[in-house]
């Protein structure tokens, strides 16, 4: 069964440039723009990992991954957080609130993006196989 | 016909792959380009409004260009594996962030214009309603998309006089666009025009989310945004309104900012007649 991706992200550009790979690897990728209703539909689709941007409408990226850390139904799920604010204080924050990884959207090669997910999911996307041990 | 077909396939996904491979290597450029400018500006004795200036100008380049490295990136590496769905989503991404790249070059270029005094309108005689006319029922279609509806008031009372009327579409676009951002669905702007002695005063009117008091000061400031621009695709450069002013103000014209009640906000700009 594919694994599930959730993306958190208002801008489209950004959006496609970076689901298209994760498709192509065989994961299922939900699409959210509106951070106000991410927290809701990662309770409903329960995902394997959650994308997240920061600066979203409604809500932001670092709130629902608080929201996320501090509910028992999500907080198990790995986050990664995808943006173009690298700025220290929020890096800082996002591994205080219990983010997987922090990555600056402008050094991500999207192709890459599939081997980065699949490494944090303990899985190779080709297979699907859970790599143990 | 066939054969011709697979001809014309090749041909394609060749000019494909050099058009990905120019456009991959040109992103990669600007993108260490815009890191040498980030890097360099703190030991450059630039004053702090000059240096987030610079910081702001960088952001704005780089989420574009980001997105059209990405997806240059992805026609190059894997353009056997996607689907014609995929391949034309990527290159319309290509082409809607360098638009969105050319519109923030264009803007940056006329700030700079008018901070060194050399900003000029060129006025013709020409029809104002024509002109306003002509650039709503453009955004028309924007809005409805949006579900806003965008209504036009405009007095016959005063005919073709000298206005620039390029600059003044310029100055509808940004207000009509700024207006079709922050107005809900279901809201409405209106734009009107109307002659009071010898000035056409022109009102762009949404039932949008508003601008609070202290920060209308702002809204002709470089690179300023306020509190209502949550959304990526809302940020903008915040030149817009600082060329609206300098365009309103080359025609010898005045622009202000009231709030529409109940909700929403209103710019009303000034020209001689």
């Amino acid at each position: 069964m594919a694994k599930k991706v959730l993306f958190v992200e208002d801008d489209e550009g950004f959006f496609n440039i970076f689901s298209v790979p994760l498709k192509m690897k065989g994961y299922e990728v939900i699409h959210v723009a509106d951070g106000a209703r991410a927290m809701d539909k990662i309770l409903q689709e329960k995902p394997d990992l959650v994308l997240m941007d920061i600066i979203l409408p409604g809500m932001s990226g670092l709130d629902i991954l608080k929201e996320m850390k501090e509910n028992m139904d999500t907080r198990d799920i790995k986050v990664v957080m995808l943006t173009n604010f690298g700025n220290d204080e929020n890096v800082k924050k996002a591994v205080e609130y219990g983010a997987e990884d922090y990555y600056m959207k402008y050094n991500v090669v999207p192709s890459e993006l599939p081997e980065k997910i699949a490494v944090l999911l303990g899985e190779t996307p080709e297979s699907g196989i859970k790599v143990t041990g | 016909m066939e054969s011709y077909n697979i001809w014309l396939i090749i041909a394609e996904s060749v000019l494909l792959l050099i058009i990905s491979i120019l456009l991959f290597r040109k992103s990669s450029e600007l993108n260490k380009l815009l890191e040498k400018i980030n890097k360099m500006k703190m030991g450059t004795g630039l004053l702090d409004g000059e240096r987030d200036y610079v910081a702001a100008m960088v952001h704005e380049l780089r989420a574009p260009l980001s997105v059209i490295k990405g997806a240059s990136d992805l026609l190059l590496k894997d353009a056997t594996n996607l689907d014609t769905e995929q391949i034309h989503t990527l290159l319309s991404q290509i082409k809607e962030n360098s638009n969105a790249m050319l519109k923030i070059v264009a803007d940056i270029l006329d700030v700079s214009r008018i901070g060194s005094g050399k900003f000029e309108i060129n006025k013709i005689f020409a029809n104002l309603n024509d002109t306003l006319k002509e650039e709503c029922s453009y955004f028309n279609a924007l809005a409805k998309v949006k579900g806003i509806k965008l209504e036009l008031e405009l007095d016959e009372n005063f005919g073709s006089f000298g206005f620039d009327p390029d600059r003044i579409k310029q100055v509808m676009g940004n207000l009509l666009s700024n207006a079709i951002k922050f107005t809900p669905e279901g809201g409405t702007i209106t734009v009107s025009a109307k002659r009071y002695d010898h000035n056409v005063e022109v009102t762009v009117a949404d039932t949008g989310v508003g601008v609070p008091d202290s920060e209308k000061g702002l809204l002709f400031k470089p690179f300023s945004q306020t509190s209502s621009h949550t959304r990526s695709e809302e940020r903008g450069t915040g030149l817009g309104l600082v060329i609206v002013k300098a365009i309103v103000e080359a025609h010898k014209g005045n622009i202000r900012v009231e709030d529409n009640k109940p909700s929403g906000i209103k710019f009303i700009f000034t020209l001689p007649l």
